[in-house]
């Protein structure tokens, strides 16, 4: 009897079990499942935290200067926000659009750039456009066995690059010189797509791959200088709405999503004082499904030409009028950096979309 | 860059195995559902270690599994209605005939099992492995595991005895009727 007990046990469990299958993206799963639980513990221990920061955060709007339980109770917000990019990254593919508007102090039209942006681990992937629908650049990192790999596709030359390693073009406008006491810095100064004047590479030290923008979003917001300012209504969302201090030389605003914590919308302005340069940036939080890992990769257009990547970018600098260059301190954000009195910057110029309109 | 292979092999890893781990999981919890919540756990916990996992990952997570399985996971919340809901399955089988597979209700009837003993038949007649094996999973003594199997297949039989008996009867009822 035991034997039969035995073989007939063997056969059933694997009768039992014939059809089991594990569910696609196990791995997400989890990811999303530690984060929503991290965030169900924190609402639990937090007895009804989310609800208060929701009165809290409308009496700051109403009252001026916030009690000084708001102060903590921005912290708290932040560290969520801090722990809710934790987790994205990389467990999310964080999607950005960002629009860049500025108005040209040199007498010019103001400009209007737009640009989406993928990252996702060490890939990473920016598109640039001159007009809607129009791509202007392509580039990206992809991630392989020894080394990155960049590739870069111009679509105004139809010309395009690759190469393994670090091989983005050098960044033109130091951004690297921004202040980045105790490991902040302000998110401006971490995504590679803000103020990025249209040369492929502005923005970043070339030495560097791209910070993904959880990871840039998160020292973003450990410097500390955001304070909660409300409630806002952003694509349906009922946002928890974060505005950097009074003072501080960059004015960015975070919209958070009170559910997951994650940013769903960043601004940033010039600080008074310089030209009105306004970037917004509508973050959303993908799942990395095969369809959306695709996002990340750089294609190559049919009938575009590869040649060096000196010859991608150069075409591009040589479009940009010297007489559009921007003064060193027009486009300075921080008049107290050193970098802003610094000599003529070698490249730049007005957003991208303007030389080819 | 090591995040990304590591996370890669992980990747990888989980589309090799994670159907046989998540088959381990129903049987130590007793229905998919329990199942694929132990393996998640079972899986996070390789993740928080991966980096530092030396030898077979497949190892740590079915000695995850187990020991989960074993310490009681989520006794207090939701598998113990699931438990409650599994008997009165069993208590009502759909066919009343008698005609259910034995090979099935065995399977099922483990759930009744202590933990430890369900761990045990399932190391020994699922993963097919030795008694020293299945004690080194389940970090007890070969004599514990030789024990505890033993027990675990008496139980079994007693249940499947009164389950063949309680089918045989409804067997019988429903030819009367």
């Amino acid at each position: 009897m035991s034997t039969d007990v035995e073989d007939l046990l063997r056969e059933g469990m694997e009768r039992f079990t014939a059809d089991l299958r594990a569910p696609a993206g196990l791995t997400c799963q989890i990811v999303r499942r530690r984060r929503r639980r991290r965030l169900a513990l924190r609402s639990l221990t937090g007895a009804g935290m989310a609800l208060s920061a929701g009165a809290v955060a409308l009496a700051v709007v109403v009252v001026p200067s916030p009690p000084h339980g708001g102060i903590d109770l921005t912290a708290d917000v932040v560290k969520h926000v801090n722990s809710a990019l934790t987790a994205a990254d990389p467990g999310d593919i964080a999607q950005m659009s960002v629009t860049t508007s500025s108005a040209s102090p040199y007498g010019g039209e103001a400009t209007t750039t737009t640009a989406e942006e993928w990252s996702y681990g060490d890939q990473w992937r920016s598109v640039t456009y001159s007009s809607p629908g129009h791509p202007l650049y392509d580039e990206g990192y992809t991630a392989s066995a020894s080394s990155p790999v960049y590739t870069l596709v111009n679509y105004s030359t139809r010309t395009w690059t690759k190469r393994p390693g670090l091989g983005r073009p050098a960044a033109a406008i130091p951004f690297s010189t921004l202040p980045a006491s105790r490991g902040c810095r302000p998110a401006i100064g971490a995504f590679p797509l803000l103020y990025k004047f249209g040369l492929p590479g502005i923005g970043l030290p070339a030495s560097t791959l791209p910070s993904t923008v959880a990871r840039s979003l998160r020292t973003a917001v450990a410097c500390g200088t955001l304070t909660i300012a409300g409630r806002q209504s952003i694509d349906g969302i009922e946002t928890i709405k974060l505005t950097s201090r009074p003072g501080s030389f960059i004015s960015e605003t975070i919209w958070v999503s009170p559910s997951t914590y994650l940013p769903v919308r960043v601004v940033a302005r010039s600080a008074s004082g310089a030209p009105a340069v306004q970037q917004t940036a509508n973050i959303t939080w993908l799942p990395p499904t095969a369809q959306n890992l695709a996002k990340l990769t750089v294609p190559i257009p049919a009938g575009f030409r590869k040649v060096s990547l000196s010859a991608v970018a150069a075409p591009t600098f040589r479009q940009i009028s010297p007489a559009l260059l921007p003064r060193p301190r027009a486009f300075c954000l921080m008049p107290a950096v050193n970098a802003c009195g610094n000599p003529p910057l070698p490249v730049g110029g007005p957003p991208l979309g303007s030389g080819y309109r | 860059m090591a995040a990304g292979r590591s996370t890669a092999e992980l990747e990888r890893f989980l589309a090799e195995r994670a159907d046989h781990l998540l088959r381990t999981a129903v049987l130590l919890a007793g229905n998919r559902e329990a199942g694929e919540d132990l393996l998640q756990t079972a899986v996070e916990r390789l993740l928080r270690r991966w980096g530092r996992i030396d030898g077979d990952p497949e190892g740590y997570v079915r000695r995850t599994l187990c020991n989960l399985a074993i310490d009681g996971y989520r006794r207090a919340g939701r598998w113990r209605q699931k438990e409650r809901l599994l008997r009165t399955e069993l208590r009502q089988p759909q066919d009343a005939t008698g005609d259910v597979d034995l090979r099935d209700a065995l399977v099922r009837l483990l759930v009744q099992l202590p933990a430890r003993q369900r761990a045990v038949l399932v190391l020994r007649y699922w993963e097919q492995l030795t008694d020293a094996e299945a004690a080194a999973v389940l970090g007890c003594s070969e004599g514990t595991v030789k024990s505890s199997g033993s027990r675990g297949l008496a139980r079994l039989r007693e249940l499947a005895d009164g389950w063949t008996d309680t089918a045989a009867m409804s067997g019988r009822n429903g030819k009367r009727s």
